[in-house]
């Protein structure tokens, strides 16, 4: 169960990896991150529920607040214009 | 079982998200399949997770974490596409 369900994660992870490689505009690799961030931070979290490894669930709750700030950082930057 | 069948449901939902992301044609199409996607995917993974493994063994944090995707999802999204326009882009027609 835990071999499948993080196999399957790692396969919908693909779809928002070629979306970040090919974007034309920054706002497709931006869409990309997003959905990358939101991916790993449940693949930790499924690895920690399955193996009982209650630290992961904390080092899974810091990834998705960090990877919150980052896509929010970018976006405000990108609004204003600067590169 | 219900878990399971939670768990499965939302892995759908998330690789349903994705491939919306690559069929679209213009940021706001892409961030409307990825944002209600990722946030509904993501929702239905922790919940089967919590009721396919119990309560014990995942604790109170799988909920701080439902809360934490369910209100910074909308956020973000807004946040992309806020910028997207205001530095001119705009959808295409038709």
């Amino acid at each position: 169960m835990r071999t499948y369900v993080i196999a399957a994660l790692c396969l919908t992870a693909v779809p928002p990896l070629v979306r970040l490689w090919v974007g034309p505009t920054l706002w497709d690799r931006l869409i990309g991150a997003a959905s990358l961030n939101v991916r790993v931070a449940l693949a930790l979290a499924a690895e920690a529920a399955f193996t009982g490894h209650g630290i992961l669930l904390d080092v899974a709750l810091a990834y998705a607040i960090l990877g919150f700030l980052g896509t929010v950082l970018v976006a405000r930057f990108g609004e204003r214009g600067e590169r | 079982m219900i878990g399971t069948v939670l768990i499965g449901v939302g892995l759908g939902l998330l690789l349903l998200g994705g491939l919306g992301t690559l069929r679209f044609r213009d940021p706001y199409a892409r961030l409307q399949a990825s944002g209600v996607g990722d946030i509904g995917g993501a929702v239905l993974v922790l919940v089967g997770l919590v009721v396919h493994l119990g309560w014990e063994a995942t604790g109170g944090i799988l909920v701080v974490l439902i809360l934490f995707v369910v209100f910074t999802g909308p956020l973000s999204t807004h946040a992309i596409a806020k910028a997207a326009f205001m530095r001119g882009e705009r959808p295409k027609e038709k």
